[in-house]
């Protein structure tokens, strides 16, 4: 007993010994008893030649010796394992087709898999980066019969809210806002800001890296009491200030005048998005409270065991009493826009629009995976039937079976741990580009990262999925028959061997199907986006920003001739033919409208409110972007006099009016909600543009003057108040200015203005077909490795039956069989799998092709000619595969069958 | 070599006994326990040079034996063995159970002649 824990004490001593100089010590044992051996045969008299040979024949074979001290030591477990490997390595290299393939399926499937796994995982799952994250909610205010498709809230429901809600310990709100511009030394760069509620940080939990976080009192309202404090996120401060410390309480310029830094914000806080670079307090306007125009955000932490719903509940029960608070907002308003109030999970929030393509994407990757694993697992099979043979002679010479299931294992696990070569860089890669997505389509996205954690997942997986395939593979080849097959040779095979292959085979060509099905209806949507009549020409156009700066500018009027100015210089270059200047130009933007309009037909207030997306737009605009005025004209000067001008699409002038034969009649309306009601001439009818996303359809449009010089009127005096301090220019010309031209241009007339974004307009087209086109990518290519797999599967399984029956072949041309036939009894085999797996494809794509329903745009998911489509090239292209085999099977000469294998 | 295909090989298993007894005499290294087992078998007994270092480790993971690195007499580095008390009482049945093999041999032996 003593003695056999002593030897076990031994051995685990041994195993910790440090191998290396364990051999070394041995090596060193074995020459120093050569060397004897030697100098005892040269004193007996040898040649010192013949003694060393001697020497060495007596001893024996050093490296039969050194493994089998190594047995005794008890290493033996792990230096099998070693050994097995080298062996399963050798093994490999011989079959390098069989190896390429199979390291190749896996490190692509295991890499993509890995990769975007963990970017749905990052996104979809993992706890937001914020203390308690579970308990963070968001607050949607949703209305209806109101302009306004998305749940922000009115500054006064927030302050309502936030004063009397009880299941929350703290509520922030901010908003965001793109259009400020640096012009603190150097050149002026544009930047992202948001309007933060002091409280949203301590809500949070975020702590600045540098000086300190806003304070309840502090506002964005310049009140005479110091300059306004603003945060600058840890991006700017290291990209613009090169991380200098001495930057808190230091003034810069901004667009709007001088602001102080009091604190820089840490990168990991990248809320509500990393590419905010300035934060603003926010201060909430209630002293003209409304309710029909929301614009905050709205985020509370729910006390302990608060649950949303409760808190939900509670705010929906404070409405009413907003009025009570507010009386300028009646209770008849609230109950006629259905005020009600939605609290959700942020975490929910912020991924729900896109979390059906994030969940599609990783249905997709687990797709791939499948298929690679399962194409892996048939050309094991493959093997383990061309070793069939020799496993049985093993067992019969006395191999255990433990030893031939490790054999299979271990090569599986090799071959996996191989195809980590592979997977490792492609997971890297996938997490690198993030296939070209950015936060900006994808939220959280900026939190997903390659880490060593990643490594260690794709290594894990490979060497695991290696292993089970491994395992498949010889459970399939039922072990207990190939000692049949010892003696019976290759001339029956497994009949379980054929049905796990041949269902396989059928799985990979449903599966093949579906994808196909899949990327010709995404394919069609996406013809049907980019055919679809945008409304107007982005070829030969380009489009940038500017924005002004408040100081110099402060009316409409010094804000029209710059703009004016810019454009007449911009017409001048060569090839340039038109210029023309609007807020914002249609797909450019997330599709929010700048103005919302609410407009009504002639005078008569009985007549229903209309909603329309309003725009200011130059005289040179329309025809700059293609739009075509169907009826009337362009805005000229003097249009802003009397009862301005007003030019509306097609859509607005049939829903207002009824018709479009509308130039030159009355309407009545606010340029946007809170605005005051003003009369307007209607000089034109413009075509219809698409103006958020394309599959949203046509917008009505409304547009408003944007006359050079204010039309001489005093300033201020333009129906739409808000002044054009970021507008967007088009350029269309036959040869468009580079980016650095136009730059040039602008800083010529005003070095302190920035001109941003300068890109093409069909690049804003391309971007708005983007989340279509990306979506049907992956899906195409995903079909493709499919089809292509399955092709290879069906090849594989038909021609191995093929050869199996050779000698039956053989003895029908004998007999008289015509070629024709026996090549038809092969295609038969390959024509029975195709059948099944369509059929079971074709049921499954019925099943789930309307999952696909969001992407899809005028294209139903059950449409008869992608389904036919994609059905046919299936089935051509499956059937392809198998005409190899059976001609090679009508063309066996009846002698060479017979005379056997 | 002729002398060698006609010595006796080691029986299986009787190869430990060999070296445990011998070691048993005074501490030695690999080289010089195959030739003390040789000469003490008047050159009869032919060890496989080599195969008595699987058995080494063997024995020295029983606890049998430990090992050494000394200076040999012609000042070389070398891997001594030396017997322990577990070892000497191992030796001691070892011995007994050869015996009674031995004694059991020779009376079927007997018996048959």
């Amino acid at each position: 007993m003593l003695q056999r824990a002593r030897a076990a004490l031994a051995r685990i001593r041994e195993l910790f010994r440090r191998r290396s100089r364990f051999a070394a010590e041995q090596h060193e044992e074995f020459s120093f008893h050569v060397q004897m051996e030697t100098a005892e045969n040269i004193r007996r008299g040898m040649r010192e030649s013949d003694a060393h040979r001697a020497a060495l024949l007596r001893f024996g074979g050093t490296q039969r010796y050194r493994e089998e001290t190594n047995d005794a030591r008890g290493v033996v477990a792990l230096d099998n394992l070693a050994r097995d490997a080298r062996f399963a390595v050798r093994r490999l290299r011989r079959a390098p087709g069989f190896s390429g393939g199979v390291i190749a399926t896996l490190g692509i499937g295991i890499g993509a898999a890995v990769g975007i796994g963990t970017i749905v995982y990052g996104v979809l799952l993992r706890d937001l980066p914020y203390p308690k994250p579970e308990q963070l909610v968001r607050i949607g205010f949703v209305t209806e019969n109101n302009a306004t498709t998305d749940d922000l809230n009115p500054p006064a429901a927030y302050f309502h809210f936030a004063k009397s809600a009880q299941s929350f310990t703290e509520l922030g709100s901010y908003s965001t806002s793109d259009d400020f511009s640096v012009t603190d030394g150097g050149d002026p760069e544009h930047v992202t800001v948001a309007m933060v509620a002091p409280s949203l940080f301590n809500l949070l939990g975020v702590h600045p890296i540098l000086g300190q976080l806003f304070e309840t009192g502090d506002s964005s309202w310049t009140n005479g009491s110091g300059r306004i404090p603003i945060l600058i996120s840890e991006n700017f401060w290291r990209r613009r200030f090169g991380a200098d410390s001495s930057i808190i309480g230091r003034v810069i310029g901004i667009s709007r005048g001088e602001r102080r830094v009091i604190g820089v914000l840490p990168r990991s806080y990248a809320f509500p998005s990393p590419s905010i670079d300035l934060f603003y307090p926010l201060t909430v306007p209630v002293n003209r409270p409304q309710i029909s125009l929301g614009y905050l955000t709205v985020i509370g932490r729910l006390r302990d065991g608060v649950s949303p719903a409760r808190a939900q509940a509670e705010l929906n029960a404070l409405i009413p009493s907003l009025s009570d608070r507010f009386p300028a907002i009646t209770r008849d308003m609230l109950q006629r826009i259905r005020a009600h109030v939605s609290v959700e999970p942020l975490k929910a929030a912020t991924v729900a629009a896109v979390h059906p393509q994030v969940v599609l994407l990783g249905v997709l990757v687990a797709v791939v995976l499948l298929i690679a694993t399962t194409n892996v697992v048939n050309l094991f099979l493959l093997r383990a039937e061309r070793a069939g043979q020799e496993i049985a002679i093993a067992l019969s010479l006395g191999a255990t079976r433990v030893a031939i299931a490790q054999r299979f294992v271990i090569e599986g696990v090799v071959l996996g741990f191989c195809s980590a070569f592979i997977a490792l860089p492609a997971a890297a890669y996938a997490l690198s580009t993030k296939f070209g997505f950015s936060e900006r389509e994808i939220p959280r996205l900026h939190e997903v990262s390659f880490t060593w954690e990643t490594a260690v997942l794709v290594v894990a997986c490979a060497m695991l999925i290696g292993a089970v395939v491994g395992m498949i593979a010889l459970t399939r080849t039922e072990m207990a028959g190939l000692f049949d097959r010892l003696r019976a040779s290759r001339s029956t095979s497994g009949r379980t061997l054929r049905h796990a292959q041949n269902g396989l085979v059928s799985f990979q060509i449903a599966v093949a199907l579906m994808l196909l099905v899949a990327a010709g209806l995404l394919g069609r949507s996406f013809w049907n986006l980019r055919s679809a009549k945008i409304g107007f020409t982005p070829e030969n156009a380009l489009s940038f920003q500017v924005s002004l700066p408040w100081s110099g500018y402060t009316t409409y009027g010094d804000q029209a001739i710059f703009h004016a100015k810019l454009a007449d210089r911009l017409a001048a270059l060569p090839g340039v033919t038109s210029v023309g200047v609007a807020l914002r130009l249609p797909l450019a933007s997330s599709g929010a409208p700048v103005l919302e309009a609410q407009l009504r037909s002639g005078d008569g207030s009985d007549a229903p409110v209309v909603a329309a997306s309003g725009n200011m737009a130059s005289a040179d605009y329309f025809r700059t972007m293609g739009i075509p005025l169907r009826a009337g004209r362009s805005f000229v000067s003097g249009d802003l006099h009397g009862a301005p001008a007003v030019v509306l699409s097609e859509r607005l002038a049939t829903n207002l009016l009824g018709t479009t034969d509308v130039v030159g009649r009355r309407i009545t309306g606010r340029v946007y909600a809170g605005a005051p009601l003003m009369s307007f001439t209607i000089v034109g009818v413009a075509g219809d543009v698409q103006w958020g996303r394309i599959e949203d359809g046509y917008t009505p449009m409304v547009y408003f003057p944007l006359l050079r010089d204010g039309d001489g009127l005093p300033a201020d005096s333009n129906p739409v108040r808000r002044r054009p301090t970021e507008v967007l220019f088009a350029v269309r010309g036959a040869q468009l200015p580079s980016a650095a031209t136009i730059q040039g241009v602008v800083k010529e007339l005003d070095h302190l203005v920035p001109a941003a974004n300068v890109r093409t307009l069909t690049s804003i087209v391309d971007d708005a077909t983007a989340r279509v086109r990306l979506t049907m990518l992956l899906i195409s290519i995903a079909g493709i490795a499919a089809l292509l797999l399955a092709v290879v599967g069906v090849y594989s399984v038909v021609a191995y039956a093929a050869s199996g029956r050779v000698r039956e072949f053989g003895i029908r041309l004998a007999l008289g069989a015509a070629p024709a036939r026996v090549g038809g009894m092969v295609l038969g085999d390959g024509f029975r799998l195709v059948a099944i797996g369509t059929v079971a494809g074709l049921m499954a794509s019925l099943a789930t092709t309307r999952f696909l329903r969001a992407l899809l745009y005028e294209v139903k998911p059950t449409s008869i000619a992608e389904f036919g489509l994609a059905t046919i090239l299936l089935v051509v292209v499956t059937l392809c595969a198998t005409l190899i085999p059976a001609r090679r099977a009508a063309r066996i000469h009846p002698s060479v069958a017979l005379r056997g294998e | 070599m002729a002398k060698a295909a006609a010595n006796e090989q080691v029986l299986q298993g009787t190869l430990d006994l060999l070296i445990l007894k011998t070691l048993s005499l005074t501490p030695m290294h690999g080289w010089g326990l195959t030739h003390r087992i040789e000469q003490l078998s008047n050159e009869a007994l032919q060890v496989g040079q080599g195969s008595i270092y699987p058995a080494l480790v063997r024995l020295e993971q029983r606890g049998w034996i430990n090992t050494e690195w000394r200076t040999t007499e012609n000042s070389r580095r070398a891997k001594y063995y030396r017997l322990t008390t577990v070892g000497r009482r191992a030796l001691g049945d070892e011995l007994a159970s050869w015996h009674r093999f031995v004694s059991a041999v020779g009376f079927v032996i007997a018996a048959e002649s």
